[in-house]
């Protein structure tokens, strides 16, 4: 239990949070932070347990996105299928781009993801007969709990279950047989390989499990904020964001992608709305320093930041010894 | 029904002119392409701030032009030094301290400098679109019944220069011969006595110099605006990988073969397809040939 | 607790009080705050900008006039940068600003999100510059808008093309062979798409083409040109949105390709003064669907429009030292109606705004831009309320030349003709 009282201690906070506060913002934020912290947990199933750094995740949180969007908009259909719906087609997509990329290590890997987030992308925004082309998909927004029209308060809980769930997958990856396959493959390939361990099929196993519960994060984003943007939903931008968040809050360690999507998001919109005052033409300047922020925490604490907890730990306990 | 089908001498004249313009969009794109194979061959970073230090070169250029009217030929040469030292800058402040680390930190660390210089640029100068109009910008030059841009003309030969030069620097300079020693075994190259960070830093500037050359030769032929890099840097690393990492002549035949499947793409299919024709293109050539196509088979392994 | 905890709590705990604690505060008496989002970084932070611009210079004109309801207008700003931004941005101004109404937002997936934001907390979405056509179709009742939607664009070129020009081609509509080429954003698509409806179904228009194009990786249309060359159209209609009209016009010219006349809609592209600053006289001849400039016969209008007209464009002027870009009006056209409204209604509360909204009825001319103003129920201005102007690039400025009665300055190189016979 000690172990996860750093989670424990953040979901109960986020549990108890809209009890105490009832402004739209801090909700608003709230939800976006656990939201975002449980697709990057995603993103850790297989960046961070198995070692497939991916920079195309957001194939998977469109794919998701367009299925919440296309059920409920175009077919009337309850978004919870279209979470179904878009789990089952992003498991195909995932299976289809592990199989594919399967050889490939490192930096080859990353850019092989994006290259299917783009094409996904282009796809999305010029099949207009299926999926309205660039001009995308308002969601409709029809009260109740079937239909994912929520408000705040209850948005909360919803993410936090979604967080909940997925931090308790990452865990059983850390403790189960598979789990330590995976360590072993990320480590070291072919060492793995010669332990008799099926690295390929754990590969491919990764993305796609990995690939499922982004798309889930995806449709429930999708009805949270009721717009769905090919160019948003698919970009590079959003992708990066989910490694992110696991790389600053550490990567192959349960708590670190909702440790890092809790710090980036909270950066970001407090630098928001500190700069918000300024002139028009220096708002920018809010990125600038976020950029900085960004190269000074990834070379600074590369371990991330449950690594860096670790760290202040050994420390501790070499300085008692 | 496509008039392509059938070949007579208004055919001939269309085929000339997708030629031509193949051509002079692939040594546009070899500019962009040869100083990121470098910066990727060998030192293995995918540098997400490469398309920035482009959108450097063309401000340069637009800045040169509208406050001193500087030809951007002039410019090109001033250049060359000054982004050299840009990039021996930004190594020492941003680069050396993760060189060690994992690639995870190095692409990310990129990514900051890249929203960084952005956004930079974006409060400098703001997001208005910028021209560089020099004479030549208009000249028209035709061969035949083919038509072109005398600065595509020079982009393209600038990057022949290039090219060759740095094929030459990397083939037969003992300096070029140790930065490929270097991609190929860090570990290996130390103990041989070689200064690794010397190596990077060197590889570093040198493709920053190229970008940033490119930046400014390629001013008069698109806008200027904080976001003008990202157009080209997804398909650079489509040329670098498909002509192999580190390989100066296969960016530039990457280049042509990217161009040719833009503009026949662009001709027989539509443009609204031709991205998705390159990006199929990279994704056969990662599963098939990761090494590219002109690379050595498992070189994509080095150093990864 | 171990340190390890105590790190990571903390700076859990760092990061939720960063979000608490970025507070901006309620206005202080004798000010009502507006929330307004634009996107201030990003791609389209260039139009932001002056949409922000145009908002504040037609700010202090209303403040100069009292205000609304006895108070002086403010603004709390929100950078807008994409749509998950644009809600949080919304939320951040409803409950730190307490403002009650958000204009803004420029693009269509930021104006989606947003007003989606702001319907959740029952605050009032102005929009002034979105076109989205689903927008005002959702049913929401608080969600306003000021500008067409972007199915008129589409909808006024083709009346244009059909009823202006074909006859002096001596062609009839349905003879006219059109292309239409675009950027592939939901603006060119919208544009686009209901303008090939139109050209078809109504007029029998013979479309040779439909080409889409991705602005940001696009630097060569020598392949398109090459083709359309041999489709030969007579009307090409070019949806662009920046630099890609700039190059499509400089190779076509390259190219030979002659058509008789090159029709585009909106304030980019072909539309941006950048345009007529990249090419010169050498741009001659494109039309633009877009704002008034040059050559609007301001004795068209009413009394009071012209007095803002003047106003408006002479602290522009002032401002940006430049003429006022469309962007600058669609915000100001957009925050004078919501003046007008709020006179009317005197207040901020939903159902009182709202049949202010309905009742207000002024003919075309009466406003900037030359708008009148009509809102359906579903809170859209009627198309037909909002003037467009066609416009014609001439010696490196954009002349308005239509509606003719609106207008001094009269059409040219009607058909192109030759590319160096343009003078």
């Amino acid at each position: 239990m000690k172990k996860h009282a750093g989670a424990i201690v953040l979901f109960a906070v986020a549990a108890l949070t809209p009890l105490v506060i009832r402004g739209g913002f801090f909700l608003d934020s709230l939800v976006i932070i656990l939201l975002w912290g449980a697709i990057s947990a995603a993103w850790n199933v297989a960046g961070g347990y198995a070692g497939q750094v991916s920079l195309g995740h957001a194939a998977f949180f469109g794919i998701g996105a367009y299925a919440a969007a296309l059920v409920s908009a175009r077919w009337q259909q309850s978004p919870w299928l279209g979470l179904l719906v878009g789990m089952l087609v992003s498991v195909a997509a995932g299976l289809i781009i592990g199989y594919l990329s399967n050889r490939l290590r490192g930096p080859y890997f990353a850019l092989s993801t994006i290259a299917f987030s783009q094409v996904l992308l282009i796809v999305a925004s010029r099949w207009r007969g299926f999926t309205a082309g660039s001009e995308g998909i308002p969601v409709p927004f029809r009260p109740g709990f079937w239909t994912l029209g929520l408000g705040h308060v209850a948005w909360v809980y919803v993410a936090l279950a979604l967080a909940v769930v997925y931090y308790l997958v990452e865990v059983y990856l850390e403790r189960s047989r598979i789990g330590y396959q995976l360590a072993g493959v990320r480590e070291d390939e072919e060492a793995a390989e010669a332990l008799g361990i099926a690295s390929r099929r754990l590969k491919v196993f990764a993305i796609a499990l990995s690939a499922a519960l982004t798309s889930i994060g995806g449709s429930l984003w999708a009805q949270y904020i009721g717009f769905v943007d090919p160019f948003y939903v698919f970009s590079v931008d959003l992708s990066v964001r989910f490694a992110l968040h696991t790389i600053i809050g550490g990567m192959g360690v349960a708590l670190g992608p909702f440790l890092g999507a809790a710090l980036i998001t909270a950066l970001e919109t407090s630098l928001r709305a500190h700069f918000s005052g300024i002139k028009g033409g220096y708002v920018g300047l809010y990125l600038v320093t976020y950029g900085v922020i960004l190269i000074l925490v990834v070379r600074f604490v590369p371990e991330g930041l449950a690594g860096l907890a670790a760290r202040v730990r050994t420390r501790t306990i070499r300085a008692h010894a | 029904m496509d008039p392509a089908r059938t070949l007579g001498p208004a055919q001939i004249d269309v085929l000339a002119q997708l030629f031509v313009s193949t051509i002079l969009l692939g040594g546009i794109y070899a500019l962009i392409a040869v100083g990121l194979t470098l910066i990727f061959g060998i030192m293995r970073v995918v540098n997400f701030a490469h398309g920035e230090f482009l959108m450097l070169g063309m401000y340069l250029a637009f800045w040169s032009f509208a406050l001193y009217g500087l030809d951007p030929y002039l410019v090109l040469v001033a250049a060359i030094p000054l982004f050299f030292l840009t990039g021996l800058v930004t190594y020492a402040l941003v680069m050396k301290g993760v060189i060690r680390a994992s690639h995870n930190v190095q692409i990310f660390t990129t990514v900051g400098l890249s929203i960084a210089l952005q956004n930079l640029a974006l409060v400098l100068w703001t997001g208005d679109f910028r021209f560089v109009r020099p004479w030549h910008a208009s000249v028209i030059l035709r061969v035949g019944a083919s038509a072109f841009n005398l600065s595509q003309v020079v982009a393209f030969a600038v990057a022949v220069a290039f090219t060759i030069g740095l094929f030459a620097f990397m083939k037969w300079t003992h300096a070029g011969r140790v930065m490929r020693a270097t991609a190929q075994d860090r570990d290996a190259a130390t103990l041989m006595g070689i200064d690794t960070d010397r190596v990077y830093r060197l590889t570093f500037a040198i493709g920053i110099a190229c970008v940033g050359v490119a930046g400014v030769l390629v001013s008069p032929l698109y806008s200027v605006y904080p976001t003008a890099g990202l157009q080209f840097v997804l398909l650079a690393y489509v040329v670098v990988v498909l002509g192999g990492l580190g390989d100066m002549v296969g960016a530039l035949l990457g280049s042509v073969i990217v161009a040719s499947v833009e503009v026949v793409g662009s001709y027989v299919v539509g443009s609204a397809w031709k991205e998705v024709l390159y990006f199929l293109l990279f994704i056969a050539v990662l599963v098939f040939r990761p090494a590219g196509l002109f690379g050595q088979r498992g070189a994509e392994n080095l150093g990864v | 607790m171990h340190r390890r905890h105590l790190v990571v709590v903390s700076a859990v705990v760092l990061a939720l009080a960063l979000v608490a604690g970025s507070s901006s505060g309620q206005a202080p008496s004798g000010e009502y705050k507006i929330g307004l989002l634009e996107p201030l970084t990003g791609p389209l932070a260039f139009e932001g900008k002056r949409h922000l611009e145009g908002y504040e210079i037609m700010r202090d004109m209303i403040n100069d006039r009292g205000g609304v309801m006895g108070k002086k207008i403010t603004f709390a700003v929100g950078d807008a940068t994409d749509p998950t931004a644009a809600a949080s941005e919304a939320n951040r101004l409803i409950t730190r600003d307490g403002v009650k109404i958000i204009t803004g937002t420029y693009s269509s997936t930021l104006c989606g999100a947003a007003s989606e934001a702001a319907s959740r907390q029952n605050v009032i979405y102005w929009e002034s510059s979105c076109v989205d056509p689903r927008f005002a179709r959702r049913g929401l009742k608080n969600v306003f808008r000021t500008e067409i939607d972007g199915t008129g664009f589409g909808w006024y070129n083709i009346e244009f093309i059909a009823k202006h020009l074909a006859h002096r081609f001596n062609l009839r509509p349905n003879q006219l062979k059109i292309a239409f080429i675009s950027e592939d954003s939901s603006y060119g698509q919208g544009v686009t798409e209901a303008a090939r409806q139109r050209a078809k179904q109504e007029f029998g228009m013979q479309e040779v083409a439909s080409e889409y194009y991705a602005f940001a990786s696009t630097n060569d249309f020598t392949p398109i040109i090459v083709k359309l060359k041999q489709l030969n159209p007579d009307v090409v209609h070019h949806i662009a949105r920046g630099n890609d009209a700039v190059l499509f016009w400089r190779q076509s010219r390259e190219q030979q390709f002659v058509f008789k006349a090159l029709v585009h809609a909106g304030a980019t592209g072909y539309g941006s003064p950048d345009f007529g600053k990249a090419l010169g006289a050498d741009g001659n001849g494109p039309f633009v669907l877009a704002e008034p400039g040059p050559g609007l016969r301001l004795d068209a209008l009413r009394p009071e429009a012209q007095k803002l007209e003047r106003e408006f464009t002479e602290a522009v002027k002032k401002r940006t030292g430049a003429e006022p870009y469309a962007s600058h009006r669609l915000a100001g056209a957009g925050l004078w109606l919501l003046k007008l409204v709020l006179d009317e209604a005197k207040t901020d509360e939903l159902d009182r705004f709202r049949s202010a909204v309905m009742s207000l009825d002024l003919p075309v001319g009466s406003t900037l831009n030359g708008w009148g103003v009509k809102f359906a129920e579903n809170g859209q201005n009627a198309n037909e309320r909002v003037q467009h102007y066609m416009l014609q690039w001439q010696n490196g400025q954009m002349a308005t030349v239509w509606p003719e009665e609106f207008t001094t300055i009269r059409a040219k190189w009607i058909p192109l003709g030759p590319w160096d016979q343009r003078k």
